[in-house]
């Protein structure tokens, strides 16, 4: 017998299920700390690959400036001018990266607790159609 | 008014259910509209300029995922850059790596965004796509908009000076194409101002919408399109950008029209799609259609948001134990 209350709840389950599972997964497994440290773990790798490349394009740009002052460049003032240009744009960038991915595990764990919650009602409803004691033994 | 409604309703079922067949169409008629302006602005390898290439790619897109459309795209404008200059080229590529590093890490589902944003740009109506991404999407999607606009750009420029760069280069000019193709990206006051501007009105737009306010997706519009126009305006004016104000001006207007069309059609809107999932258990395999209705209301969004920010709150070493204890569930299953 097919019980319509029950597909309906099946049908939400397998559409969460649908779903990009890997990261779906991590909101189950990380907490918020350990979830947007990781973000901003790669978020570090990827600013500092771009801080790099727009160096790399500033210096083409001013190419003949830079190998003129290159001899005779004062390399501590120098290296402490890009440091600061670094951090700041490093700064910007993880905020963002902080505020994003906080956003979307904030979002990503109100679906997980939806899922639970709907995970839990199909088993009660097998339980009730079946007469059967008992219900912490399904898989997730 | 209610008959407009009843078709709108009935144009949003129809889309709803037949989305596995509407959904290619989109995507074709997307790209095929991407490659031909591509080869039709800059088209200088004559391989690919070929009648077949642009229909043949924008097939390929219409099976594939969105992003597929970007890919092909960047491809596309590689070979013709590599036909006019090796180090406008290299110039390209480098703006490619930024994007990907800057623009994939936030927001690689908006790829609609980014390549609809050059299109706007082409048919004078850009100041539509801020507006459209702050009602429709989240202010991540900055990510997609700045980088249609920054290609828009360049794109541009290379174009206006092709001239330049399409010259055979004597030894000591070695440098020059490279620094012209830089300009295109360091010098463009323009490109600076039109993406300031884009940022500050998504970002408006999108806080302004969200408010518990009546109407506020109208405020949100009409907010988005008058900073635009002030800020392009006077930006124009002080950078003295001239020939642009005509094109400004009645481009706000028809992005203004296009915004209430969009409010009309999207406003109290739930976007699930029609989805196709299958489960069994012991007696049954099931195959189920599940095809969308409206059924949230602005109202239960707002609750579920004060929700949110509770929840967001809560300590997070207690987060596990606590949605066990909540779902009456066993703890390792958390694990």
């Amino acid at each position: 017998m097919i019980s319509k209350e029950r597909v309906k709840y099946m049908t939400k389950l397998a559409q969460y299920d649908e779903k990009d599972q890997r990261q779906r997964q991590r909101f189950a497994d990380y907490f918020r700390k350990d979830y947007v440290a990781i973000e901003m773990l790669k978020s570090l790798v990827t600013g500092t690959a771009a801080f790099c490349l727009i160096l790399g394009v500033w210096a083409l740009y001013d190419m003949e400036q830079v190998m003129q002052e290159i001899n005779r460049m004062d390399l501590i003032p120098f290296a402490t001018w890009i440091v600061i240009r670094y951090v700041a744009f490093m700064a910007v960038y993880l905020a963002i990266t902080y505020i994003v991915y906080n956003r979307r595990y904030t979002k990503g764990r109100k679906e997980l607790k939806k899922y639970y919650a709907r995970l839990k009602k199909v088993n009660k409803l097998y339980q009730d159609e079946e007469g059967m004691p008992g219900g912490d033994d399904w898989e997730v | 008014m209610t008959g407009l409604l009843e078709l709108k309703e009935r144009v949003i079922r129809f889309c709803g259910r037949y989305e596995a067949f509407l959904l290619p169409v989109v995507k074709f008629i997307l790209g095929l509209t991407t490659f031909l302006l591509i080869n039709f602005n800059i088209g200088y390898m004559r391989q690919l300029s070929g009648i077949l290439v642009a229909p043949v790619l924008a097939v390929l897109c219409a099976v594939l995922p969105t992003n597929a459309i970007i890919l092909f795209a960047t491809l596309l404008i590689t070979g013709h850059l590599y036909a006019l200059s090796l180090d406008v080229c290299l110039v390209w590529l480098i703006l490619v790596v930024l994007i990907l590093l800057l623009y994939f890490r936030f927001a690689p589902k908006d790829g609609y965004y980014a390549v609809l944003t050059p299109i706007a740009f082409q048919i004078h109506i850009p100041y539509i796509m801020p507006v459209t991404a702050g009602l429709l999407r989240t202010p991540a999607s900055v990510a997609s908009i700045a980088s249609g606009t920054v290609v828009y750009y360049f794109l541009k420029g290379i174009r206006e000076n092709e001239g330049i760069l399409s010259a055979v280069e004597e030894e000591e000019e070695k440098t020059s194409k490279m620094i012209v193709a830089l300009n295109q990206l360091l010098t463009n006051k323009e490109m600076f101002l039109v993406l300031a501007t884009f940022v500050l009105v998504l970002v408006m737009v999108n806080l302004i919408r969200r408010l518990s306010i009546d109407h506020s997706w109208l405020v949100a519009i009409i907010a988005g399109i008058l900073i635009e126009l002030t800020m392009l305006v006077s930006g124009f004016m002080i950078l003295g950008i001239t020939g642009k104000m005509v094109w400004l001006i009645a481009g706000s207007v028809i992005s203004l029209l296009i915004a209430l069309a969009e409010q009309f059609i999207f406003f109290n809107l739930d976007y699930s799609r029609t989805e196709n999932v299958q489960f069994e258990d012991d007696e049954y395999y099931y195959y189920v259609k599940a095809v969308p209705k409206n059924s949230v209301t602005t109202k239960d969004k707002q609750v579920k948001k004060i929700a949110a920010k509770e929840d967001a709150h809560k300590g997070e070493r207690i987060s596990r134990k606590a949605l066990a204890e909540e779902m009456d569930i066993d703890e390792e299953l958390l694990r």
